[in-house]
């Protein structure tokens, strides 16, 4: 238990608001009842006019209907009722605490001028015509209630602040994705490895007289770089220059894997202008590629799809690679994948989904579910 | 159903406040028998000489407990002895002798001397209280209130035996035996002094020893209960058992205390009180003028208030009866002359309105329709309830002749500084005698000094006052109105309106009278048995 935060939990508490406005209360009643015994008890020297039953100030009232006030105040905060509704809700109290002053004044001259309690109608009449009804009461209500509204907007103004500096972060944090997913995607380019391989290909396609091919592939891997390095710079972009981007990859990628990589693209036209995260096919593709196709000599396929159902567009990178390893399938804990699914949740919170599964009897499917958008829509 | 309900609750509401006619009337109960029964809403004292506000249920009070050496004929005004047997002047009418009654007891049983009323007198000129003015024409009075004269022993009056006491004037004053009817000149006994200064009579209530037809029997916060005396020297004319006066918060609650059966005298609010008793009491009201004169009294060290004619216009200019609100119409009354309505001399016509005359004297005076005419500046306490007068007085005087007016707010401290202090051109004043004669009032003419008239003195005046003074009867009644009407022609002062006291009465209270003084003897009244068989009749008020 953190014994420092103990006074403020206690004073974050209600019921210890409660316990002390009771005890108030009742103190305040016991003091009023003892100085009043002799009157009570009926002894005929007492006069109610000098115990404090009479002469207690009329304002000390106000304990005994704070809880109401503070209670509606609250009520009207957590409904967020419309203001007209509030206003006149606030106003109904505030005379019920008036009509409740002038009540207690009403009956103090009743006892103390020894009248029947049939003349209590008669006194707030006469209080009225002789203009001595107080609306201070009424002044003060209001003036609280301002108060407690005041204080709640500036709770409220602090928990947005607080609030948007959150988001602040997020939206860094977010950016700090995306530009780690891109230089991830050009780390990735400029893999060693995979740059040994594609210039290795290079090199294979002059010395067979293949120059045409070999100058298709250096042009590719500029490219590739080339829009690895703007996509830095954007969050989304259309569905048809993120194919483009990963057509180039396949390109590099179909000279090393030879004759043995087959991709496919199973796209509905209308999700070509779809706006889509960019980059956020690549490292999909490449996981299919360094845990899918390189893996099993046997397969070979690897299939990009994009359909849309209603209004939400599903990606799906598909490769008929070996099963995903157990531990990937429970916690989904590539690097990669932990990237997809964070910067789909920045982006589209709830409403964005995101699968990695085997698909039996041969290959994984990863599958991307978020809201379809359309740049060209008003 | 929101507004369902909020219509249910207003319409409740209206019913719960509607006003009543229907309430029961709580019975007297029999300790209560022949006993009178008043309501009063200002704190009161027991001290005949401790009071701080005017207020005829204190005159009562302490009227009920002591007895002056005079009282005035609620009739006539004049004084008729009481604790005296009677009085005689010496020639030169500056010394006056009164004998008193041998039959005079205090409530312990102990006679009643004239060293009693020595030591009460003596008191009174030693207190702060503002009052000791009353005995300011008894020779060295004055003085010895002031700390001029330190021996007590020095004032004007004398024992000469337990039975006859000799008043010494500074000069004639034909007025000073109505004055001894004042409750603040009734007799102490000895053993009273302390006990009033301590306030022990709250304690202890039956060891206060008064002369007057009834004793303190209760004391408390809810009131004062007083049993008849039983060495009262006239105690057999005394109809009633006792009295109470009963503690109330306001005058409207003294009004409902009265309709529910609680007291059976009450004064009324001044205004505002609703038409109507909630009960069928029966309850009839009285109405007295009070010997009060509020008046706009100009000050005539300024220009162009030096002007007669200035003063007379603006006399001319006012607009007295529209001025009164409806509320408070029958309380209170233009005031044409400088002296109401009284006992054995009504008021005269010695004022008029006019405005064309008004506006002619203007601007003969060089203001025509009040150009070049200065901002009049009135100090005024706004809380005061004749601020609304002012307003429409003033709105007058610039309607009808151009003259502006700035009422310069203050708090009543403040107003009275700067009046004092002679700062201002207009203030407004009031004035309230305190014996049933018109010299009384007018004499605040003949000593403007004492009476904060800054820069005027007409000895004229004093000479007339003198001469009203040295004369009685008739001769003086003519004397004092041609006073009054060089007075009201000089028009140094503004008689504004006049005041009418309003007192609620069960029907069954017997023997009541009006006093412009508001000090009814209550002894004289009675409580008269309900009459048998007769209906029950609506509270009319």
């Amino acid at each position: 238990m953190n014994r420092a935060s103990l006074p403020g939990r206690w004073l974050r508490d209600w019921r210890f608001w409660g316990l002390l406005w009771l005890a108030g209360l009742l103190a305040g009643l016991g003091v009023l009842l003892w100085d009043a015994r002799g009157w009570l008890a009926g002894a005929p020297e007492a006069s109610f006019r000098l115990t404090l039953l009479n002469q207690w100030p009329v304002w000390s009232l106000w304990w005994v209907v704070a809880p109401a006030v503070l209670w509606l105040q609250h009520r009207l905060t957590l409904l967020d009722r419309h203001w007209p509704w509030a206003i006149a809700l606030h106003t109904l109290m505030a005379f019920l605490i008036a009509g409740l002053f002038l009540l207690a004044t009403a009956v103090r001259l009743l006892v103390a001028n020894h009248l029947p309690w049939s003349f209590l109608p008669v006194i707030l009449h006469d209080l009225r015509a002789t203009g001595r009804w107080d609306h201070l009461p009424l002044l003060i209500y209001f003036l609280a209630v301002s108060v407690l509204y005041a204080a709640g907007y500036h709770r409220q103004w602090r928990a947005g602040q607080l609030l948007t500096g959150e988001l602040r972060v997020a939206n860094a944090r977010l950016e700090t994705r995306l530009v780690r997913a891109s230089l991830d995607a050009l780390k990735m380019q400029l893999h060693p490895h995979f740059l040994f391989n594609t210039l290795n290909s290079i090199t294979s396609l002059i010395r067979n007289d293949r120059a045409r091919e070999a100058e298709d592939v250096v042009a590719g891997l500029g490219e590739l770089l080339r829009r690895a390095l703007e996509h830095r710079q954007e969050s989304v972009d259309t569905l048809e220059h993120e194919l483009d981007f990963l057509r180039r990859y396949f390109e590099i990628e179909s000279i090393r894997f030879q004759d043995r990589l087959k991709v496919e693209y199973d796209i509905a036209p209308e999700c070509l202008r779809a706006l889509v995260p960019c980059l956020m096919l690549q490292p999909l593709a490449e996981n299919a590629m360094k845990h899918g196709i390189s893996r099993d000599p046997e397969a070979k396929l690897l299939r990009l799809g994009a359909r849309r159902e209603r209004d939400r567009l599903v990606l799906s990178v598909y490769n008929d690679g070996p099963p995903l390893p157990k531990d990937e399938l429970v916690t989904g804990s590539g690097i990669g994948v932990q990237n997809t699914r964070a910067r789909l949740h920045m982006l589209y919170g709830e409403e964005a989904r995101f699968e990695l599964r085997d698909q039996p009897p041969h290959g994984v499917l990863a599958r991307l579910t978020f809201p379809f958008t359309d740049p060209t829509a008003p | 159903m929101t507004f369902a309900m909020s219509g249910v609750g207003v319409l409740m509401l209206a019913v719960f406040l509607a006003p009543r006619r229907d309430l029961p009337v709580l019975p007297r109960p029999p300790e209560d028998r022949d006993v009178l029964r008043v309501a009063y809403a200002m704190p009161l004292t027991l001290d005949p000489q401790g009071w701080q506000f005017f207020q005829p249920t204190q005159n009562q009070l302490i009227l009920s407990l002591w007895e002056p050496l005079i009282e005035c004929d609620p009739e006539t005004g004049q004084p008729l002895p009481v604790a005296a047997a009677g009085w005689r002047w010496s020639d030169d009418r500056l010394t006056l002798t009164l004998s008193l009654r041998p039959e005079g007891r205090w409530s312990n049983g102990d006679p009643v001397t004239a060293h009693d009323y020595v030591r009460s007198w003596r008191r009174l000129l030693s207190r702060e209280t503002g009052w000791s003015g009353v005995l300011f024409p008894i020779r060295n009075a004055e003085a010895i209130h002031r700390g001029e004269l330190r021996d007590p022993a020095a004032l004007g009056v004398e024992a000469l035996d337990d039975l006859t006491l000799r008043i010494h004037l500074n000069a004639v004053r034909s007025t000073l035996v109505a004055e001894l009817a004042d409750p603040l000149l009734v007799p102490l006994h000895q053993s009273s002094v302390p006990l009033l200064e301590a306030y022990d009579y709250v304690r202890t209530p039956g060891d206060l020893v008064t002369n007057g037809p009834f004793r303190l029997e209760q004391s408390g916060p809810d009131g004062f209960r007083l049993a008849v005396s039983p060495h009262y020297r006239d105690r057999k004319s005394v109809a009633l058992r006792g009295l109470e006066f009963v503690r109330t918060e306001s005058p409207a609650l003294a009004r409902l205390l009265l309709a529910a059966g609680r007291v059976d005298v009450a004064i009324p609010p001044a205004a505002g009180a609703p038409g109507g008793l909630p009960t069928r009491r029966r309850v009839t009201e009285e109405t007295e003028t009070v010997l009060k004169i509020l008046s706009l009294d100009f000050n005539l060290a300024r220009e162009p208030l030096r002007d007669v004619r200035v003063r007379r216009a603006l006399a001319l200019a006012m607009n007295r009866a529209d001025a009164i609100p409806e509320s408070d119409r029958g309380r209170m009354v233009p005031a044409y002359s400088w002296v109401p309505d009284m006992p054995g001399r009504p008021a005269l016509a010695a004022m008029r309105e006019d405005a064309a005359e008004a506006r002619r004297l203007l601007a003969e005076a060089g203001y025509p329709e009040g150009r070049g005419f200065p901002v009049l500046i009135l100090p005024v306490n706004a809380r005061h309830e004749n601020y609304a007068y002012l307003h429409a007085w003033t709105d007058s005087w610039f309607r009808e002749l151009g003259v502006r007016t700035y009422l310069a707010l203050e708090t009543g401290e403040g107003r009275k500084r700067r009046v004092e202090a002679g700062d201002y051109d207009v203030a407004i004043n009031g004035i309230l005698a305190t014996v049933p004669d018109a010299g009384d009032l007018l004499s605040v003419f003949a000593h403007p000094e004492r009476f904060n008239i800054p820069s005027w003195h007409n000895p004229e005046f004093t000479r007339l006052m003198a001469e009203a003074n040295r004369t009685a009867g008739a001769d003086r009644l003519a004397l004092l109105e041609k006073f009054e009407r060089r007075v009201m022609d000089e028009a140094v002062t503004i008689p504004t309106l006049f005041e009418r006291r309003r007192t609620l009465l069960a029907v069954e209270v017997g023997g009541w009278y009006a006093d412009p003084l508001g000090r009814q003897a209550l002894k004289r009244l009675s409580i008269r048995p309900p009459e048998k068989g007769e209906p029950p009749r609506e509270g009319r008020l």
